[in-house]
């Protein structure tokens, strides 16, 4: 018989309240939210300002105890220090002991995580190459970039091989190329058979890596599927408005258009891009401010 | 799967507190208070005229052990916040609470990391004040040879048992402040309560003993409550004959342990409450 393997991150009704003010006035930040994240699958985490995925990674992560409800990472409950034992977390906006080297820095996290003995150095050394940080491995954190240090930060949360990486808004601040770079080191994470937890704004970074996606907002499960499910449901409708023309009406933009030496050669409707999705669903959970125009 | 088993490591305990030591190193506040309470202590021997009637080398004894107690208690309390609080203010601490580390491992790291500062400091002016101590002790024998025909007049082995005692008084306050600093939301708060704590552990006893002199009342029962809260520095004062003995020192050191574990223990409580 084989077993059984727990999700990599399961919560169940999950609530989390904060007390805000010196009347303790409470305020939601998570409100029910059940979420099931299988093992190997790269799941995007989105929403606005505001509407509960940070707070949602801090209860995964043990860091917040939740208010009510369940959570479970690799099925142990996030309150257990055991349930940190196969994750890797890379912060939002990522600081690190400045007066650190790259290589300490990753070595200092992998002792923490219980490395040790000669493998510990091929493993620093393997991490730092494979985010690209080789050559500055040397240099002090506090003298890095922001792209360096959202790379040296995906180091120190591999450097002891974790099965779950929790990327809080990875390329926040980052350029383009590091961008790029940080998109494609989720790729090779997800080709290692990897789970991967992602929060981030750029919607269409997120499309382009997430199998499966949840929208929150203001701590509530907007939506959740596969990006490619979502975007088809979506589609559906815009497909509609394409095929209000009529046969004799592409009959016309068929001649117009070879009159100008070019050929009609399909009518589809574009597939939405998951921003629009977004917009959509959260727009539609909001209700109009004052004065706004419907 | 990996084994799920995380138990208490003083591994980890040991790697918090080298890095919070190599944090300390670097504040400046560390080399600052350092370099001027060594400068005092160095430069002594030019404030004799304020002596108040003592002989020279006891003058420059509680020179030493004043400037060892009030610069050891601000760099303590200072640090100990600072270092806690930019762990939290840095978001270091997320990090690091990411990983299979206790909060239990994360406080007594940084508390290690703290006293060893505090054990280096007391170490070092102690140093230095045995140093000045000598060379003025030997000028002083070649100028009146007989004033030291019964032998020296410092002990030097006391002055090491007197920083033991420091340090164990600065245990106290680094402990004393990572409790506030375990549930206080700002770093000067735990810094005001440090040194209010530092004030009431030296007039506690003081306290005690005039409330008791006018009988039963509010103020005795609230002395007698203060006493037994906080530890009693008068305690780790050595007599003006500046005798001690093993036992004496063991009974203090035990008794200094027994109240750090103690606020150790509340504010590893309070801090496993807190959000991170």
């Amino acid at each position: 018989m084989t077993a059984v393997k727990p999700p990599a991150v399961e919560l169940r009704g999950l609530i989390k309240d904060f007390s805000v003010g010196l009347r303790g006035v409470r305020l939601r930040a998570v409100d029910g939210l059940s979420l099931r994240i299988e093992p190997g699958e790269v799941f995007g985490l989105l929403g606005p300002n505001g509407s509960g995925k940070s707070t949602t990674i801090k209860v995964i992560l043990g860091l917040l105890a939740p208010t009510s409800g369940e959570c479970r990472v690799f099925g142990v409950p996030s309150s257990r220090v055991e349930a940190r034992v196969d994750v890797g977390y890379l912060p939002e906006a990522p600081n690190f002991y400045r007066f650190l080297s790259g290589r300490e820095l990753v070595e200092f996290y992998g002792r923490i995580c219980g490395l040790g003995g000669a493998g510990l150095g091929a493993r620093v050394a393997e991490v730092i190459a494979w985010v690209g940080l080789t050559e500055a491995a040397e240099r002090r954190v506090g003298t890095y970039s922001k792209g360096m240090l959202q790379r040296i930060g995906l180091a120190q949360a591999l450097v002891h091989d974790p099965q779950l990486v929790i990327l809080d808004e990875p390329t926040a601040g980052v350029d383009p190329l590091g961008t790029a770079a940080i998109t494609d080191l989720i790729r090779q994470l997800k080709a290692r058979g990897k789970t991967v937890l992602i929060t981030s704004h750029l919607l269409t970074q997120i499309e382009d890596v997430c199998d499966r996606v949840a929208i929150l907002d203001r701590g509530r499960l907007l939506l959740e599927g596969a990006v490619n499910e979502l975007a088809a449901a979506s589609a559906r409708s815009a497909s509609e408005t394409a095929e209000t023309l009529n046969a004799a009406e592409r009959e016309e933009l068929r001649h117009w258009l070879a009159a100008r030496g070019k050929t009609l050669a399909a009518v589809a409707a574009p597939r939405p891009r998951l921003d629009q999705i977004f917009i959509e669903q959260v727009g539609r959970n909001r209700p109009p401010e004052k004065g706004e125009r419907l | 799967m990996k084994s799920k088993r995380v138990s208490f490591s003083m591994k980890r305990v040991g790697l918090i507190a080298a890095v919070t030591l190599r944090e300390a190193v670097r504040q400046k506040l560390v080399a600052l208070l350092g370099l001027i309470a060594m400068g005092l202590v160095a430069g002594v021997h030019a404030l004799r005229d304020f002596n108040f009637g003592a002989s020279e080398l006891k003058f420059i004894a509680d020179f030493g052990d004043g400037a060892i107690a009030g610069f050891g208690a601000v760099l303590t309390i200072v640090l100990m916040a600072q270092l806690f609080f930019s762990e939290i203010e840095n978001r270091t601490a997320l990090t690091l609470l990411a990983k299979p580390v206790w909060r239990t491992e994360f406080l007594l790291g940084k508390f290690l990391g703290v006293v060893v500062v505090a054990a280096c400091f007391c170490g070092l002016l102690t140093a230095t004040l045995a140093a000045v101590l000598w060379n003025r002790e030997a000028a002083l024998q070649l100028e009146r040879p007989e004033a030291f025909a019964a032998g020296g007049a410092v002990d030097y082995g006391a002055l090491w048992i007197v920083a033991w005692l420091h340090w164990l008084k600065l245990v106290l306050l680094a402990a004393g402040t990572l409790l506030v600093a375990s549930f206080a939301q700002t770093q000067i708060y735990a810094v005001m309560l440090g040194f209010s704590g530092f004030v009431i552990c030296h007039l506690q006893a003081f306290a005690q003993v005039a409330y008791g002199r006018g009988g039963a009342g509010l103020m005795t029962v609230a002395a007698t409550v203060i006493h037994g809260m906080f530890p009693d520095f008068q305690l780790f004062t050595l007599g003006a004959s500046g005798e001690w003995s093993f036992g004496v020192i063991a009974r203090l050191t035990v008794y200094a342990a027994g109240y750090a574990a103690v606020a150790l223990g509340l504010a590893v409580y309070a801090f496993r409450q807190r959000e991170v």
